[in-house]
């Protein structure tokens, strides 16, 4: 029997009404806990690993009243089983994570990748284009980080695909100047050059360390990009590059690229979520730098690493995310981030302090690095 | 002079005094954030102290003589101290040791029991000043790339890094007495050994796979009364409590107070618990597929423990540099040489 796809096509429907009213300027259309709730529901009738963790804790799905309620899954779930309410022949396209020692891949099976790209581009626009002066329609999009002919299954470059279309109006691959693992800086520096001589400002999208790599190759002599300018950063170093401190990053490319500070924005998103968040040094927000902003369909809500409950206001704890963008998977998502609540958004943190590990048995995060 | 074997032989003697010293154990109850039964157990039943002269003699016979060295401890378990020394004692009668900066107390208590060996105690080695010797470090991957990439030509360094363990019970074990012994391998040090047992391959069905993981959660849970789980810290909660969340979705999980048990569903993807009592079940069909489940983390384990070594040896690599042990002996190797075989 076929599966039949009202209960989700409606709610992707109520989904992307958050979506239209956010563009719009409008009112939500509904309360956020409203559709999380019967996401939930439609999750836990779905897919049995959703059940169970209602079991586990007690919690019967027709009676959530907030998002809260429903029980998060773990963004490992995602590397051991499908998370997903739809069988697998409907499933238009799967994000995969990157590999890790044990080498399984996290997957994120999408049944309409329409969601997903409609809450991006409406996000990304705000926290990338707005600002004073605008970002100017068509601006060259210029992208540090492999295409999709080389990462077909990075919801990342996915992302980065859609912004080079949608803002650029190009999004082929000649926006794309990591190949074979090498940064194309010739190619990279024509491109930045025709835009300075046409007083062009661009967008240039990378991943943290493509911009380590940037700087390395350009050295003191800096990477001058037009006035009007903005840099999105996104992602970890960890062994791909050497590390660096995410607010030295930011100066460092400050400085090579010649923009201000607050022009260089960073990204936080993963490939089990369907929404992003940005730091909102743009867009008209005074917010400090290391300050992430929701859209009005996700929330961030620290929860105690143990208990997994929300802890007070202000306190640290883990990330569990909510995203009424993941409509056909887990609406909520336990990451494995530290986060803290801050005036306008969030915080993301470092390890929990005084945790070194004990003994001589090989640490979780030791297990799970980059392969 | 004291030759290497009666060195071994004067740090044994020097540990035997240890073992009833209640002060001391007081202080590694604080520093290791084990309960005080974890380190009443691990000092009576898991600390060396009459290892047969073939072990010595082995241990003696493996170290290379060399002028001095230099043992830099950091995360280990709390008795390693003691086998690390011996092995650095077998190779020189000039041995300094840097004990771990969170767990120095078992270290010293066995330095000062052992005057004549004239080890010295330092709270740092700064490896790119030594000349000549060995560095023995024992530790974390960083710690060991950072004193490795420190030490100047001439300086040999021996690393022993982090690991874990394996349990595989073969068709023919009894499955009732298999969770007992595993359990004993869990409990001891809470798993932060690097020969702790985090997951255990049952070969045969589902259901045998199942069984086994609920006679172990039972033992598990008997131990709670006698030596208690310790203290876990905020990452390793993190930790435990994302393997049960994530068990709890994708197969099952038996869950205690101070323990878990996750049983995996045929074909899922091997998952690591973290130290703290926590055990990964997965099942095999047949014993031949335990090569092809565990080689995502071969290189990480250092200690593999079986109720059927024969039969195992004939399928796992030939060459595999781990520790043998029967089921219930994975914490005791032999005392002939470093813990891990690396």
């Amino acid at each position: 029997m076929a599966w039949d796809t009202t209960e989700s096509d409606a709610l992707h429907e109520r989904a992307l009404g958050f979506v239209r009213a956010f563009e719009a300027g409008q009112a939500m259309p509904e309360s956020f806990d409203a559709l999380a709730c019967d996401l939930a529901r439609f999750q836990a009738a779905s897919i049995p690993g959703v059940a169970r963790l209602c079991v586990a804790r007690h919690a019967d799905p027709q009676r959530f009243r907030a998002a809260t309620d429903a029980p998060a899954v773990p963004t490992e779930a995602f590397k051991v089983s499908r998370v997903a309410t739809f069988p697998e022949a409907l499933t238009q396209v799967t994000f995969r994570t990157s590999g890790t020692t044990l080498g399984a891949r996290g997957s994120h099976p999408m049944r309409r990748t329409s969601t997903y790209d409609a809450a991006a581009l409406a996000f990304g626009r705000w926290a990338l284009t707005l600002g004073t002066p605008p970002l100017p329609e068509r601006s060259p999009v210029l992208v540090l980080a492999p295409s999709k002919a080389e990462l077909p299954d990075s919801s990342l470059t996915h992302m980065m695909h859609l912004f080079a279309g949608a803002f650029g109006g190009a999004g082929g691959d000649a926006d794309f100047f990591i190949r074979d693992g090498v940064l194309e800086l010739v190619a990279l520096d024509a491109r930045v050059s025709r835009a300075l001589v046409r007083k062009e400002p661009v967008l240039l999208l990378g991943t943290s360390f493509a911009f380590v790599h940037l700087l390395d190759a350009v050295g003191e002599a800096g990477f001058r990009l037009p006035e009007g300018s903005r840099v999105m950063q996104t992602g970890g170093f960890k062994g791909r590059s050497r590390e660096v401190d995410a607010a030295e990053l930011r100066r460092d490319l400050a400085s090579a690229l010649a923009i201000p500070g607050r022009s260089v924005v960073s990204e936080y998103g993963m490939t089990e979520l369907s929404s992003q968040f940005y730091e909102g040094t743009l867009a008209g927000h005074a917010l400090a730098a290391g300050v992430y902003v929701e859209p009005p369909w996700a929330r961030v809500v620290p929860v105690d690493p143990e208990s997994l409950l929300p802890v007070k206001e202000g306190e640290p704890g883990l990330a569990r995310i909510e995203d009424l963008m993941n409509v056909d998977s887990a609406f909520a998502v336990l990451a494995s981030d530290r986060v803290r609540r801050v005036a306008g958004g969030f915080e993301l943190l470092g390890r929990w302090p005084g945790a070194s590990p004990r003994g001589c048995s090989i640490a979780v995060d030791e297990i799970l690095g980059p392969s | 002079m004291l030759d290497a074997r009666a060195r071994v032989e004067r740090l044994l003697e020097g540990a035997r005094g240890l073992v009833h010293d209640a002060v001391l154990a007081e202080e590694i109850a604080r520093s290791t954030g084990l309960s005080p039964g974890g380190v009443s157990l691990a000092m009576r039943r898991y600390l060396e102290r009459d290892p047969s002269p073939g072990e010595i003699a082995k241990l003696v016979h493996g170290a290379t003589p060399s002028s001095q060295v230099h043992v830099i401890l950091s995360a280990n378990v709390f008795t390693a101290p003691l086998r690390a020394l011996a092995v650095a004692c077998a190779a020189s009668i000039r041995v300094s040791v840097k004990p771990s900066r969170r767990d120095p107390a078992f270290t010293r208590a066995l330095v000062r029991r052992v005057p004549d060996l004239e080890i010295t105690v330092r709270d740092a080695v700064d490896a790119a000043t030594l000349s000549d010797g060995e560095v023995h470090v024992y530790g974390r991957d960083e710690t060991v790339l950072a004193v490795r990439s420190a030490a100047p030509r001439g300086v040999l360094v021996r690393a022993h890094g982090a690991g874990l363990g394996v349990a595989i019970v073969t068709g023919g074990a009894a499955l009732e007495e298999a969770a007992r012994r595993v359990a004993d391998d869990v409990v001891v040090f809470d798993q932060r050994g690097c020969l702790s047992p985090r997951v255990v391959l049952v070969v045969g069905d589902a259901s045998r796979g199942a069984a086994f993981a609920d006679a172990l959660a039972l033992e598990l849970a008997a131990w709670e009364p006698v030596a208690a789980r310790g203290v876990l810290d905020r990452d390793e909660a993190r930790d435990a409590a994302r393997y049960v969340e994530t068990m709890r979705f994708a197969g099952s999980v038996a869950r205690g107070d101070t323990y878990a048990v996750g049983l995996a569903p045929e074909g899922m993807p091997l998952v690591v618990p973290p130290p703290g009592r926590h055990v990964h079940v997965a099942t095999v069909g047949e014993l031949c597929e335990v090569l092809g489940v565990l080689t995502p983390i071969e290189r990480l384990v250092v200690a593999v423990g079986t109720d059927d070594e024969a039969a195992l040896r004939a399928v796992l690599r030939p060459d595999a540099r781990v520790r043998w042990s029967p089921l219930g002996q994975m914490q005791k190797p032999p005392f002939d040489g470093p813990v891990d075989l690396r």
